[in-house]
């Protein structure tokens, strides 16, 4: 009886120990596609600040080029004997 | 109507797109919340439950499903968000191409005006064609500064009646002048550099220094008189040309060859009227004389002149 209880108990034991282990190797999969996911979003963030900084740039030279347009065209406009033949 | 139809269309499709992105973002924000409440649930179930292995096995369902789904909303939200940029980017570089369209009109513009300011400024000063060399009456001597006070004083004697009042003025101041004396001594001419004392209508290169010769390469407008000819015209206007000395005329000085040469490119129609009417004034020279000054040109030697003056 007790040999028998106890190739039970180490019978439970391993059932035990290979759930754990079923479990740990859920939760690291888990966890590794949660650290690709966190990847992914850090490489979104870099890639998506640096689309936004190129795009600030431009629109700033674009708005200086406007503005600097706008002051020429306007320079134009208030002296009409420019454009007198 | 179709265009309106179409951006109807494309309001329709881009505001579909918006509440489908607002849509993402707010499933994202309630995700994170809906997490941390299963987490909790879970761990409280997880400990007050039985049932333990039930919990758990849900609890692995419900993280897969969870994961799934934020990586669906984080992949549709990115995915949205790059299009979005690229689309701006896009613009911005369509919006950049308009203007710099714009700015290379405007520097068309501003060249276009430009050259037609410097053509209409270029026209208003009309820069007289002086020729390049006059006899001027003696005594005038043109310096650096006569030279540009009579620059622009050109304009003054192209009066035709001016001009033919000037002409004839120094014509009679010619008819007028006695005729230079008649040198015996050669030794003096052969030295160009000292022309000999001659009558002072025409002799300002006896009074005039090398040095200013040598400037004088282009006259004033101010006195386009008397040219005495040109070197291309040596066979036609030679016979007529009014420093050749002869007995028949006492007006004319003699040339010396001190006397600056003349370039053969100068020619100008009055100076082919002026020869005609000189030509008709004064008589036929005899071919010894024509030959002598050839001779006198050729060689650049007084010597035969004056010989043949002498002879004369």
């Amino acid at each position: 009886m007790a040999k028998a209880g106890g190739i039970t108990n180490a019978v439970n034991v391993g059932i035990a120990v290979q759930a754990d282990w079923e479990n740990r190797e859920f939760i690291s999969h888990i966890s590794l596609n949660v650290r690709r996911l966190f990847e992914f979003l850090v490489q979104f963030e870099s890639t998506t600040k640096s689309k936004l900084a190129s795009l600030n740039e431009k629109l700033d030279l674009l708005e200086r080029r406007l503005e600097m347009l706008e002051v020429q065209v306007s320079t134009a406009t208030a002296n009409p004997s420019l454009f007198a033949t | 109507m179709p265009a309106s139809h179409e951006a109807s269309n494309y309001d329709e499709v881009s505001m579909q797109q918006s509440m489908l992105f607002s849509d993402g973002l707010q499933d994202l924000k309630n995700l994170r919340a809906q997490l941390y409440s299963a987490a909790e649930y879970f761990e409280l179930s997880y400990t007050t439950d039985d049932k333990k292995q039930i919990v758990v096995e849900t609890l692995k369902d419900y993280a897969v499903k969870a994961l799934v789904n934020t990586v669906d909303h984080l992949g549709s939200v990115t995915y949205k968000v790059n299009d979005f940029i690229d689309e701006k980017v896009d613009e911005v570089s369509e919006t950049e191409l308009r203007v710099s369209c714009i700015e290379q009109r405007l520097r068309m513009c501003q060249e276009y005006m430009d050259h037609e300011g410097r053509s209409q400024q270029s026209l208003v000063i009309d820069t007289p064609k002086f020729h390049k060399r006059y006899i001027l009456p003696a005594g005038e001597i043109m310096t650096a500064t006569n030279l540009e006070k009579l620059k622009y004083f050109g304009s003054s004697l192209e009066d035709a009646d001016d001009w033919n009042q000037f002409r004839n003025a120094v014509r009679a101041t010619i008819r007028e002048t006695p005729p230079p004396p008649v040198r015996k001594s050669t030794s003096q001419s052969s030295s160009p550099r000292q022309p000999p004392q001659r009558s002072a209508t025409f002799s300002f290169t006896s009074t005039i220094p090398k040095k200013e010769q040598d400037k004088r390469s282009v006259s004033p407008h101010r006195f386009p008189l008397l040219r005495s000819g040109s070197v291309a015209t040596r066979k036609s206007a030679s016979i007529s040309r009014p420093t050749t000395p002869s007995k028949s005329r006492s007006i004319t000085p003699i040339r010396y060859p001190s006397e600056p040469r003349r370039s053969a490119s100068v020619r100008v129609a009055f100076e082919k009227d002026n020869q005609k009417e000189t030509e008709q004034q004064q008589p036929s020279k005899s071919k010894r004389l024509l030959k002598a000054l050839l001779s006198r040109r050729k060689t650049k030697k007084d010597d035969t002149l004056y010989t043949f003056l002498d002879e004369y």
